[in-house]
């Protein structure tokens, strides 16, 4: 047990003493934004061109926050023998009240239409306010911040090793 | 058990009716909503007086049925849930999933990846010591450690936030190592981080362990004997505060533990105190550990994951991955049938059966000093409830 009494009382208030001289830690959210990772989960941004309305990610969703529809569209081509059908993208949204923000949609999206995007103001006083429609999940694009570079140590991104195979060819 | 709560039946009779000088029992519910539960656990007690005469804990108020969702999940989905049934040690729940279905599967894990998953397992272990070293002085009176915790906190978050995206629920394992690289010069920040968490621990350390007022609310208080901690199946910190020396990183390593010297911090008398120093120390213990890791990662080149099929199918089977959780053991048991979804995946977690403990704890002490003895058996509601 300690010796003297009060001398664990007294080493605690040092530790206040000292405490005191230094700078605060208090970031001062509302009028400074915080510095966040571009990996940073906050919302989930669409960009509308490249979705091919696979339905990947609605599918995987653990608990199918995504909603889509869609029709097919027939487009003549120049030459070709029959007119080619395409699917047309009407609806797209994330509903961000039953989103659990684990990005499995981003990951299964083969066509690179989902991005994640480290903003986070977009609380709502009515819940169902939180559900975003493909215009508002457009808007998040450009607040998308570039990957950071792989540890050199490790693998480089898919999409790099891509790029420079392309490019060697 | 059920004598106990038949006597306590009994009183319940006769609550109310006491008149003159004769005292009767009453019967006392704290929960599910009190601020010292940390959630909703329900405890049933019986006073006699200020005196605990027998204590029931009542749980299930956040059940969640996280046992049944798993049936109906795929691999990658079962991260997503089995993050959150303790929401303080997100990655070291990922890590049993995954390290079940990889044993199953018969996956090989590339070592980067091994020591990148026991770094960042205990950065979160780090983590959710922090969390139990705040917010136990806190329900005990004392406002102040949890700044010095939480400023501790807010640095680790940071490194693990910068790798994995989540603050909280991680989701950075996966079926055959991790989701995907570190970030350049994140093994560099993350040593820094840790670096100044170590220096700055011993500012928590110096505020609280040796406080007049906290040993005389803890030391002495709610102890748990070795029997006992092993009969209700306790571990983690609270079973080694009682002497009982089982750690699963040392006594059956997985992870890269098995290289590793793991410290096993142990104490003998099994009161509140205890535990907290034994939580205390073991935050520096892993600090340690995870420093370590991120010098081998730094020595390791090559891929963090293995190209998995289109779809993961663990083939018909059954095995057992258990884990040292922050909290104690984790275990996993998993049962397929060769489909996508586990047949059956059983979860033991730790904080159920050390709240169990809490019905031979509480008997004979006073109402003051179970918020003491509440906050010191280190549980998550959710992690009780599943």
């Amino acid at each position: 047990m300690s010796g003297v009494p009060g001398s664990g009382l007294a080493k605690g208030l040092a530790v206040t003493l000292r405490t005191m001289t230094r700078r605060s830690t208090t970031r001062q959210y509302p009028d400074v934004e915080p510095d966040l990772p571009p990996r940073s989960r906050g919302v989930i941004a669409l960009l509308e061109e490249n979705c091919t309305v696979c339905m990947l990610c609605a599918r995987e969703c653990p608990d199918w926050c995504i909603y889509i529809d869609s029709h097919k569209e027939e487009v003549v081509v120049p030459g070709a023998a029959r007119p080619r059908q395409r699917n047309v993208l009407d609806r797209f949204a994330i509903d961000f009240s039953l989103c659990m923000y684990c990005g499995i949609c981003i990951e299964a999206c083969p066509f690179d239409a989902l991005f994640w995007s480290p903003e986070f103001e977009y609380a709502e006083y009515d819940i169902r306010e939180l559900l975003h429609e493909k215009g508002r999940l457009g808007e998040w694009m450009p607040t998308v911040p570039a990957p950071p570079a792989h540890d050199p140590n490790g693998e480089p991104a898919k999409e790099e090793a891509t790029a420079a195979k392309k490019a060697a060819q | 058990m059920t004598a106990a709560s038949e006597a306590s039946r009994r009183h319940e009779v006769v609550v109310g009716t006491g008149s003159g000088l004769a005292t009767s029992d009453m019967v006392l519910n704290i929960g599910p909503q009190h601020p010292s539960t940390h959630g909703v656990l329900r405890l049933r007690l019986v006073l006699d007086g200020e005196l605990v005469v027998s204590a029931e804990p009542i749980i299930g108020y956040m059940h969640r049925g996280a046992e049944k969702l798993f049936e109906v999940r795929d691999y990658r989905q079962i991260i997503v849930l089995a993050n959150r049934h303790d929401w303080l040690s997100a990655f070291s729940n990922e890590l049993g999933v995954v390290l079940a279905v990889e044993r199953l599967m018969g996956i090989e894990v590339p070592e980067r990846a091994v020591w990148l998953r026991t770094a960042l397992a205990e950065l979160n272990r780090v983590l959710n010591h922090l969390m139990f070293l705040g917010s136990y002085p806190l329900e005990i009176g004392a406002i102040t450690p949890v700044f010095y915790a939480f400023r501790e906190r807010e640095t680790l978050q940071a490194v693990m936030e910068e790798v994995s995206g989540g603050r909280m629920h991680y989701m950075f394992n996966r079926v055959g190592g991790l989701k995907e690289e570190v970030p350049a010069g994140w093994t560099r920040r993350a040593r820094e981080a840790i670096d100044l968490v170590r220096r700055r621990l011993p500012d928590l350390d110096n505020l609280i362990r040796r406080n007049d007022i906290f040993l005389a609310r803890t030391v002495g208080v709610g102890v748990l004997s070795a029997a006992d901690a092993a009969a209700y199946g306790a571990s983690g910190p609270v079973a080694r505060a009682s002497g009982l020396d089982f750690d699963l990183r040392r006594d059956e390593p997985y992870l890269a533990y098995g290289s590793l010297d793991v410290p096993v911090v142990t104490r003998t008398a099994g009161d509140c105190h205890s535990r907290f120093s034994c939580l205390l120390d073991q935050a520096y213990v892993s600090l340690d550990l995870a420093a370590q890791c991120l010098d081998r990662v730094d020595g390791l080149r090559g891929p963090v994951n293995v190209r998995l099929p289109k779809v993961v199918k663990a083939p018909e089977g059954h095995t057992y991955a258990w884990t040292e959780n922050p909290l104690g053991i984790n275990g996993y048991y998993l049962v397929s049938h060769g489909e996508k979804t586990p047949w059956r995946l059983k979860l033991r977690t730790a904080s159920y059966a050390n709240v169990q403990a809490l019905a031979t704890l509480l008997p004979g002490c006073l109402v003051p000093d179970l918020i003491a003895i509440l906050g010191s058996m280190l549980f998550v509601v959710g992690d009780i409830d599943k």
